[in-house]
């Protein structure tokens, strides 16, 4: 065990070497799989559960990359410049790499909310043969509604601050980073497609609104027991943990590796 | 700005990245240490932004994540939790000395990380100032006069406790905490005279996020007395912001006072500048 944790590496890669990632070697010669990090403060809360299913992976014979999109984690670049088609990028650059440390051969992903999203909406470019998609985002306007309903909430919360302060404008933040109106307007149009792709959908026992699955994928998604309250602000600094999800997300990449 | 990904420590089982200035003058070097359970970004990626910060001013940084947070894993090393944060800070500061050269340092420490940072400031020598967010300090009769007399007079918070009484439909789930007993108040003016007498130069920084036990500047004479006096000694209270400075505005109040802290007691001292 301590000797596979020596072995995992973090590094800069891409061009430019701006983006962090963290490679997790593995003695078998299955699939290896790429970890697409959701985005924001979810990127955070979601990390030692990412690094928690990296470590699982590994240990049952997948090399795992887990990695930042540009100007989110370690990875270079401001927090608001994070934006949708930079991201796609990252995800086949850090499909490539995976592919060049693991030797080539079959590359599934694993996804949350936003992550989830970039692994399918990437998959062609990035020639990923299957993706887990952990409360995917199905209504992108929703989404952009919820973050700007959470910091309209932040700013009075009087169980966070002080005192309300209702005339700061905080139309440029989401929960507690910069963002722009390119990803605004990215976002707003963000639907779910058919990725065409072996997939499978992993739903949080209490769906948010932006994450409702319809009836075409419903049928086919697992319910997971786990409550991330992705829109509460009580939250925003609660890691979420969750055995039967990482379960879950490992049996499905079994199962498609 | 160059930033390198390293695994290191005594059984290379600390992760970190180092951050350097195009130009290096082995003044001080800047280690961020965890707040809570948060991995080495920081809260809304703070040491992050930070970090960068000051390495365009000049100043080598290292984020790190103490043993068995973020990306670290355990040493293997029978120490008690605060010997070990002590060890880990110690590997910290070697790696950022063989990086940048570098033999002095200044800790970023927010909430518990505050309480880790004074323990190793404390205990090494190499520690040449710290910053403490939301760190030690006490309730104070001043503080629950403050504290406790507005609410009783405020509408407004009779409202918000009435209305979140209505909302609440289920009592909500225990939150997971990694909670280190803080040392008693006599314990820590003791050892930060000793900090005081041997040269360091130490920021207090308190958020209005933190009002149950730290609600205005004058407190921390309340809890320190004399130390207030001392030259090494600056204390700020940012009234408006939270605990974890969510807000943008907020987190850049913060970088810019950093900055000029850095800037009047570690002044960047290159060659022809």
């Amino acid at each position: 065990m301590k000797a596979r944790i020596e072995a995992e590496l973090p590094f800069y890669f891409g061009p430019g070497r701006e983006l962090f990632g963290f490679y997790h070697p593995a003695a078998g010669m299955r699939a290896a799989v790429l970890l697409c990090p959701p985005f924001g403060v979810e990127q955070i809360r979601c990390h030692r559960l990412y690094r928690q299913l990296a470590h699982g992976l590994a240990e049952a014979g997948f090399p795992v990359l887990r990695f930042d999109y540009f100007g989110t984690g370690d990875s270079a670049g401001e927090s608001n410049a994070f934006e949708w088609t930079r991201c796609l990028a990252d995800v086949v650059t850090a499909a490539t790499e995976l592919r060049m440390r693991h030797g080539g051969g079959r590359v599934l992903a694993f996804g949350a909310r936003l992550g989830a999203n970039a692994a399918l909406a990437a998959a062609q470019a990035a020639r990923l043969d299957g993706v887990v998609a952990w409360d995917v985002i199905t209504d992108g306007a929703a989404l952009v509604r919820q973050y700007d309903h959470m910091q309209e909430t932040l700013k009075v919360d009087l169980n966070r601050f002080e005192y309300a302060r209702p005339e700061l404008d905080v139309s440029t933040q989401w929960p507690g980073f910069e963002t722009s109106d390119r990803l605004r307007v990215q976002l707003q149009d963000l639907r779910l497609l058919d990725p065409g792709i072996a997939s499978a959908w992993l739903a949080s026992s209490v769906p948010d609104e932006p994450s409702k699955l319809d009836e075409r994928y419903a049928g086919k998604c697992e319910r997971v027991d786990v409550s991330p309250r992705w829109e509460e602000v009580d939250s925003l600094e609660l890691a979420i943990l969750s055995h039967p999800l990482l379960d879950a997300a490992k049996r499905h990449l079994k199962e498609m590796a | 700005m160059h930033e390198q990904a390293f695994r290191f420590g005594g059984a290379r089982h600390l992760v970190g990245v180092v951050g350097l200035p195009a130009l290096i003058d082995q003044g001080v070097g800047v280690i961020f240490l965890n707040a809570g359970m948060v991995y080495r970004v920081g809260p809304f990626r703070l040491h992050v932004e930070l970090a960068r910060r000051l390495n365009a001013l000049g100043y080598p940084t290292l984020r790190f994540d103490l043993s068995t947070i973020g990306d670290s894993g355990a040493s293997g090393q029978r120490l008690s939790r605060p010997e070990q944060v002590v060890a880990d800070v110690r590997d910290a500061m070697e790696l950022l000395k063989q990086q940048s050269g570098c033999t002095r340092f200044v800790l970023f420490g927010l909430c518990s990380g505050a309480q880790n940072a004074h323990s190793t400031a404390f205990a090494d020598a190499r520690v040449a100032g710290a910053f403490f967010l939301d760190g030690y300090g006490h309730r104070t009769l001043g503080q629950r006069v403050r504290h406790y007399l507005p609410r009783l007079l405020s509408l407004s918070v009779w409202r918000q406790r009435l209305m979140r009484r209505r909302a609440a439909a289920a009592p909500r789930p225990a939150e997971p905490a990694f909670v280190v007993e803080p040392l008693p108040p006599k314990i820590v003016r003791a050892q930060l005279a000793d900090m005081l007498q041997r040269g360091l130069k130490l920021d207090f920084i308190y958020s209005g996020g933190v009002a149950r036990y730290f609600n205005h500047i004058r407190q921390f004479r309340e809890c320190f007395g004399r130390l207030a006096d001392d030259p090494g000694v600056s204390v700020n209270y940012f009234k408006q912001a939270d605990h974890t400075y969510v807000l943008s505005g907020d987190r850049q109040q913060l970088l810019e006072h950093v900055a000029q802290w850095m800037g009047r007691h570690f002044p960047i001292t290159r060659p022809g500048t």
